[in-house]
């Protein structure tokens, strides 16, 4: 953590609704830049509604929602384009464009967003990307050719093309086995090491959470109700908040 | 019946939105290049299969009843005729719907519910001038050619029941055929097969592009865009038609 520095995410007293349920209610929580921060909590909680509220998919019903310096609610496309750049989106099911190769896929965002950078150029980062996570081999593969693990950290190496300063994920171990869900623990460590980057978890997985995350929110009900160190959480008067948090050790 | 009316307004909006976005630059010439492959070539094989079956029944009725009138030299011109205004385009339209609609449903459905669409917007791309216009564009420009190649396939079926009944030449039977056709009886319907067009894809990309309903929706998506195409462009087709009567007397028969 960089204390002082601006927060990469900062949440105020969000709200949100869908067909009259809260789903996030009063949401606050900051997230410093190069911070892990963990959202953990049960199945439709909020936690990727947060995720999608914090890129600007959906709007809040009230609150404010800050990505470094900008204040992304009611902004309007050309606004949120230019925060989406810095923000890199890693999506539970990875969202791989079906009809393209893997190749293509990491190409997309530079071929869209960094016109004038050289084919020669993007060839190099996309290659250095596909090695980075392991599949320095597989770019001429189709999505449907991946296996689940495999779909998680190709879409990692999209998210990671723009060389974002925030990186959102949303379930990254969901449907994964121990052992290659734990490989992508590994690289989002290595990634945050080296980039430095912010980092906004959604979780189910406490030991995810406790691997990966400088700091863990809980989340229940659209609330947060505790966040902090592992090792404080575990001393939390909660009853629920301990049982989360317990899980795994 | 609120449902139906929220439905119709909400196609009425998202048409509006997608002339708007389609009036700003730049367009997706690629993705629209790509949607003619798709909804044009590969629907050409269906359609000429079609238009030739289609030609063959219809000459094989109609000569049975011109023949009891002693008008069978009339059959080419009744073909053509027949072929040109209506079951051309309308078949054409109607094959679309089926094969084209179905398709852009689903698949735009699928890539939502599988976050492709959320994931072309965090790229800071406009999902909706990415997918949805190309597509509407695609549709209203690949029809109107689908239309002409139906056109001429139900010719050929037609050709070939009066070769095989009356050893008619090809040089007169296409004589025959185009005695009493005019610009305006052929213009003027192929053209309205663009409207039919960018109503199929309209329609189907709107039940895709905001379909909500996870996997199942991708399944309603595609039945939905067939069964809703349809229906709209034979209801639009009575509008067209009556517009091309008031515009063009002289193709009213």
């Amino acid at each position: 953590m960089n204390g002082g520095a601006l927060p990469a995410i900062a949440f105020r007293e969000v709200t949100r609704t869908f067909d009259g349920r809260a789903v996030l209610n009063n949401l606050s929580f900051e997230v410093a830049p190069g911070e892990a921060f963990c959202l953990l909590g049960r199945s439709g909680m909020g936690k990727s509604v947060t995720l999608k509220l914090a890129i600007g998919l959906i709007q809040p019903d009230a609150g404010a929602i800050y990505v470094e310096n900008d204040n992304i609610v009611g902004m309007d496309e050309d606004g949120l384009s230019k925060v989406r750049s810095r923000v890199g989106f890693l999506f539970q099911s990875a969202a791989l464009f079906d009809s393209f190769t893997l190749h293509d896929n990491l190409a997309v965002p530079l071929k869209r967003l960094r016109k004038k950078t050289p084919d020669e150029e993007i060839e190099t980062i996309i290659q250095k990307n596909l090695d980075d996570v392991g599949l320095g081999k597989d770019g001429h593969k189709m999505p449907s050719e991946l296996s689940g693990g495999m779909r998680k950290r190709a879409g990692l190496a999209r998210a990671l093309m723009l060389g974002p300063s925030i990186l959102l994920v949303d379930e990254p171990v969901s449907g994964l086995d121990r052992v290659t869900a734990s490989e992508i623990d590994d690289l989002l460590l290595r990634v945050r090491k080296r980039d430095n980057t912010a980092m906004v978890i959604v979780t189910h997985d406490t030991r995810e959470a406790r691997r990966v995350g400088d700091r863990v929110g809980i989340l229940n009900n659209g609330s947060l109700i505790a966040m902090g160190r592992m090792d404080e959480l575990e001393q939390n008067q909660n009853a629920l908040v301990r049982a989360l948090v317990s899980e795994a050790q | 019946m609120r449902r139906y009316l929220d439905f119709i307004g909400n196609i009425g909006l998202f048409a509006v939105h997608a002339m708007r976005r389609a009036l700003v630059p730049p367009l997706e010439f690629q993705m629209i290049l790509q949607q003619i492959e798709l909804a044009g070539w590969k629907s050409l094989p269906l359609v000429l299969s079609s238009g030739f079956a289609l030609g063959l029944v219809l000459a094989l009725h109609t000569r049975t009843t011109l023949v009891q009138f002693g008008a069978q030299s009339e059959m080419p011109a009744v073909q053509s005729l027949a072929f040109f205004n209506e079951i051309g385009p309308l078949l054409a339209g109607l094959l679309m719907a089926g094969r084209v609609g179905a398709g852009i449903g689903a698949e735009l459905a699928n890539m939502r519910a599988t976050e492709q669409i959320d994931a072309i917007e965090v790229l800071s791309i406009d999902s909706f001038k990415l997918l949805v216009i190309p597509r509407i564009i695609a549709c209203s420009i690949a029809l109107p050619i689908l239309t002409v190649f139906m056109d001429v396939m139900g010719l050929a079926g037609g050709y070939l029941v009066e070769r095989a009944t009356t050893d008619l030449s090809l040089q007169l039977y296409l004589s025959r055929a185009f005695h009493d056709v005019s610009w305006a009886a052929f213009i003027p319907p192929t053209l309205k097969t663009a409207v039919f067009g960018a109503v199929i894809g309209l329609i189907s990309s709107y039940l895709g592009y905001t379909t909500d309903e996870g996997a199942e929706g991708v399944g309603r998506a595609a039945t939905n865009s067939v069964v809703i195409s349809s229906l709209a462009i034979i209801l639009i087709d009575v509008v067209l038609v009556k517009a091309i009567f008031f515009l063009f007397p002289e193709t009213a028969i």
